[in-house]
Parts: C-alpha cells; structure tokens; sequence
C-alpha cells in the first residue's frame, strides 16, 4: 500500500484525475465527502488531502509515501526528499515585481516583501545584493503599493493582480510547477511500487504535454 | 502501537552493541562533554548542525557542549599510517534535533577506525554497520555509495556543481535535462549522470551500469573498491541487505571513500551515517585515514519499546502494615517477581495481582 499526499484545492484534483487514468482510482473518493483518508479497494493506494504547503511535511516525515508538491514550497523548505518527476501542471513563476517605476537604490538595503523568506534571501544572497525581508502571509502586492518595501518576490501566474495593482516584474527568479515527491526511506522499502506509480505518471504528463 | 518498530529498549541496544563491538576489539572511547569552541568553528561542515551549545569557562575561553564525538576522537588520538586504532564510544551529544528548533541531548553510539585502513578494514566495518542495523530491526536497507564516484562524476561538469550536487541528491532528473539542454551537455556526461541518479537497488545491476558510466580514473577506483567491497559482504550473506544509491552524498571537504546510510523499515529518516574521511585527518595534519559510523539513538527512541507499565504484583500497605510489605515484596521477588510497594495505586498502574495489606485492618 502507497500512502499519497496530494494538495487540497484545484491542484489536487488534476493530479488525482491523472492518478484515476493511469489505473489507481479511488471508488471509495468522493469530493463532497469530508472524511480525509481513501484507499483503493485493490489495497495499492490510499490518498488524502491536506494543505499544499504541508504535502512536503508528510511525506518527509512519513506519513505518506510520495506526494505532490509545488516547486515553490520545495525550494523554500528544502525537505529531505527525492524530487522524482516534473508534472507540468500547476505552471506559474516564482518573480520579484516592483511599482512601474522602480529603481534599485543601492545605497541602503533593498526592503523585500514575501512568504517565500529562504527563497528571496538565497536569490538576493547570490547577487550580492543586501536585502531587509519583510515576512507577510497575503495580499504581499499590497507592499509596495502602501510604501512599507521596495520590491515583492511571490509567485505570478498571468500577471493580472500585478497589473491591476500597477505592478510590473522586474526578474524571474524560477519556473514552478507541480513536482512528485518521495520520502527516502519509503523510496528504498517500497521502491517497486513508488516507481511504477512514477514511470506511469511520467509517460501520462508526457502524453497530454 | 503501529509505530513501535523494535521490542527492544534503548539500553538493551546499548548493552548489545557494546557487547559487539567488543567482540570485534574495538576499545571505548569516553571523550570530554566540552570542548574549546574554536574546533567546531573550523570544521563546521563536518557536523549535522551548524549550532552549538557555547560558554566560558573560568579563564575566559570559548568552550562548546560536544556537538560530535568524532572531531574530538581525531583531535585527541595519536593517529599514524602504520597503526590501525579501534574505537567505540556510547555517547550523548548536544545539538538541533532533526527538524527541530530547540537543542537536544541525543544519544550515539558509533565506530570509529583510524590510522592504516585497507581494504579488509572497511570490508570488516561494513559487516559491523550491518550488524549493527540488524541490533535495530531485521528490516533494514544499508546505502553504500562511494565520493569517488560521486565527484569523479561532478567534477567532469565544468559549472554549475552545486546545482548538479542537488539534482544528485534530490534524484531530479527532470531539471537536470533542462540544464543539460541549456548548458549543451555532450551524450556521454547527460547519461552517466543518469545512471548515478537512477543507481539504486542490488550492487551486481548497479555496479554493472555503474561501469559502462565511468569517466575518469576516480570513478573507476571507485567502482573497482566497490566491487572489492560486494565480494566480501556477498561471502558473508550481506549483499541482499545493501543497496548502492549514488544519491546518498556527504561533504566532500572531509570525506573521500565509501559512504553509508541505514533505514529501519517504517523509520521515515535515516538512522545511521557514515563512511570514509580520510580528508578529516589531513586537516589535522596527521597521516592515515579514517572510517567510522554512527547509530542516532537519540532520533529513534519513539520507535523503540518503552519501559514496561506492567508489574507482577502491587502491594498496597499502610502505617501498620509497612514491615509487613517489605517481608512480602522481599520473598515474591526472590521468586523473580517484579513488584511494586505503595500506599496507593497510581493512574494507569497495570498489575497482575493486587495484595491490598489494608484491606484486613478494614475487616477487623
């Protein structure tokens, strides 16, 4: 039995739809149904939901075996895991936006505004660049509207809220999609299983790409 | 009770690998619990942790609660080529814990050999890691992976290594290919990075495709010991229970050879690392090499069988029944009873038999 972490939300369901059409579909799963663990009937997989950023969580503390997580969340926490394949959906990009007319101003630190905290401080780190971060959990394109940071670093994925917000992106720091991901220990005990689920994936991603 | 993994205590595992390590003439090594703060600040990217427990002592020196055994093993043996030095030590140590965001005391129990190592050396430790995963649990996995292999291959890419290094470790093939398509990879490298990536599972298939993928005369030696070191685990029935994983890497300014990892079926997280750092020594600027490994106790206690609740008899006496209890407790217990005296029973206390010593005076 292979224990599956899958994100709450559209996300989720897309993958589960591929899982189903690859042969490990879930009778028992309904999606008005508030209970959070289903298992196949033929015993090889049971799945549940939880929130996107807390797939990595279980699956490198176990609890699930292989899971699906954002490129994001993975860059950002760094969890102890195999990154197994690249599932191509979920695409958006992890940017740094400013109000149009932004000028770095290199004599004091440039003040950043994200949830993404390691991801800003590793890109900016690289650069050289010194940086004060501001850590909000929402509405970050609000930052530089209401002067509290020169720049935000969040994810975009067609660019309307920053438009609407007269924002614009200044660099892209990653591409993100929706990666499939494995506990370690899990990997080697149950490696058989993982790697079907995975091969089978793959070829499915490629197929509809 | 799903996550119990092994029905024995901390201390029976302690008491069984000391035992153990003493059959194969390992001597003890019982280090300081403080050291100065200056030798973890040089060798940082040796530890687990960056963070250690630090504090003055009384002439106003920088002194560190051990966050490791080995650094102060090295730094305190007389360490030559010509002589082959056994130890073990029992040991806690003080850092992160895995995750967490407090210090921990943890408790380790490792191998450590230094001086002249060969062949057999390591044949002969890798038998003991094995041994000792099986003290554990009968379901274990060993990785063995070698840095000859490892950096033979990363050092034919001429950029980009950290990044290549994460997409070993992490086995992300699929952001490999993209940087392999960007930076215009010759064939030859994209596929013995993908046979390093893909290498996981019994040592004949791997060690097969593992040789079709050298490039350069680090990563035969590489295979060349490992295949040496497959016979050896193979003739004493081993072979089933190692799997080579090149994905299993440690830091390369202080390891050069072999490398190990242990999993426990059902531990989610590695429970014993280890393998050659030869270049640990040259940093002390003694000559020789050095093997070791090390059990993490400590990250696997909640797995591990708790002391027993239950008891054979509770006693319960009063003030005149006292004496009466020790007498009674002292002859069931010569007959290889457990048994508990007190004067009344405490929450979630289980018993076999309940001698109430105050129950005749109610009667009376």
């Amino acid at each position: 039995m292979i224990n599956v972490a899958l994100p709450k939300g559209r996300l989720g369901e897309k993958v589960y739809e591929l899982l189903c059409q690859i042969g490990y579909r879930c009778e028992e799963y309904s999606k008005d149904s508030r209970k959070l663990i289903f298992s196949d009937e033929r015993g090889e997989v049971s799945y549940f939901w939880v929130k996107p950023s807390d797939v990595a969580v279980y699956v490198e503390l176990g609890a699930a075996d292989i899971g699906v997580a954002g490129k994001d969340i993975l860059e950002e926490y760094c969890p102890d895991v195999y990154e197994l394949a690249d599932l191509k959906m979920g695409k958006c990009s992890m940017c740094v936006a400013a109000l149009g007319d932004f000028k770095d101003d290199l004599s004091s630190p440039l003040r950043v505004a994200t949830k993404f905290v390691h991801t800003a401080e590793k890109y900016y780190a690289e650069m050289g660049r010194d940086i004060e971060v501001i850590k909000l959990n929402g509405s970050i394109e609000l930052a530089p509207v209401l002067g509290i940071s020169d720049v935000i670093v969040d994810i975009v994925e067609t660019g309307t809220t920053l438009k609407e917000n007269n924002l614009k992106v200044v660099s892209k720091i990653s591409d993100i999609s929706a990666r499939l991901i494995a506990n370690k220990s899990s990997y080697k005990f149950k490696n058989d299983g993982i790697l079907r689920i995975c091969e089978k994936l793959k070829k499915a991603v490629e197929s509809s790409d | 009770m799903k996550n119990k993994i092994c029905a024995k205590r901390e201390e029976s595992i302690i008491s069984e690998l000391s035992t153990l390590y003493r059959q194969y003439g390992y001597k003890r090594y019982k280090p300081s619990c403080f050291e100065e703060y200056a030798l973890y600040q040089e060798n940082k990217d040796f530890l687990i942790g960056k963070n250690v427990i630090t504090f003055s002592d009384l002439n106003g020196e920088l002194m560190a609660m051990r966050p490791d055994v080995t650094l102060s093993l090295i730094r305190h043996s007389d360490i030559s080529d010509k002589v082959t030095e056994k130890y073990f030590y029992n040991e806690k140590v003080y850092r992160q814990s895995s995750g967490g965001r407090n210090y921990k005391e943890i408790s380790q129990i490792g191998v450590e050999v230094v001086g002249a190592i060969d062949e057999t050396v390591v044949g002969e430790l890798t038998i003991l890691v094995c041994k000792t995963l099986e003290t554990v649990s009968d379901d274990y996995i060993l990785d063995v992976s070698h840095m000859g292999f490892t950096e033979g291959l990363l050092n034919e890419f001429t950029s980009n290594r950290n990044q290549l290094s994460e997409y070993l470790r992490t086995k992300n093939l699929h952001d490999f290919y993209s940087l392999a398509e960007k930076e215009k990879y010759p064939k030859k490298l994209i596929s013995a990075f993908e046979t390093a990536v893909n290498a996981c599972g019994s040592p004949q298939n791997v060690l097969k495709s593992a040789k079709l993928a050298i490039l350069n005369s680090t990563m035969r030696d590489a295979v060349d010991e490992l295949t040496a070191l497959f016979e050896v685990l193979d003739e004493f029935d081993y072979a089933d229970k190692v799997n080579i994983n090149f994905s299993a890497t440690a830091n390369a300014d202080y390891y050069n050879g072999v490398i190990f990892n242990g999993y426990v079926k059902n531990i989610p997280h590695c429970v014993l690392s280890g393998g050659r750092y030869d270049k640990l020594i040259e940093k002390f600027e003694k000559d020789g090499g050095a093997i070791g490994f090390a059990l993490y106790l400590g990250e696997i206690e909640r797995y591990l069988a708790k002391d027993s609740e239950s008891i054979d008899y509770l006693i319960i006496y009063d003030g005149k029944t006292n004496l009466e209890a020790l007498k009674t407790a002292r002859k069931l217990r010569s007959d290889g009873a457990s048994v508990r005296i007190s004067t009344s029973i405490s929450v979630g206390q289980i018993y076999k038999e309940l001698i109430d010593l105050t129950e005749k005076e109610a009667d009376e």
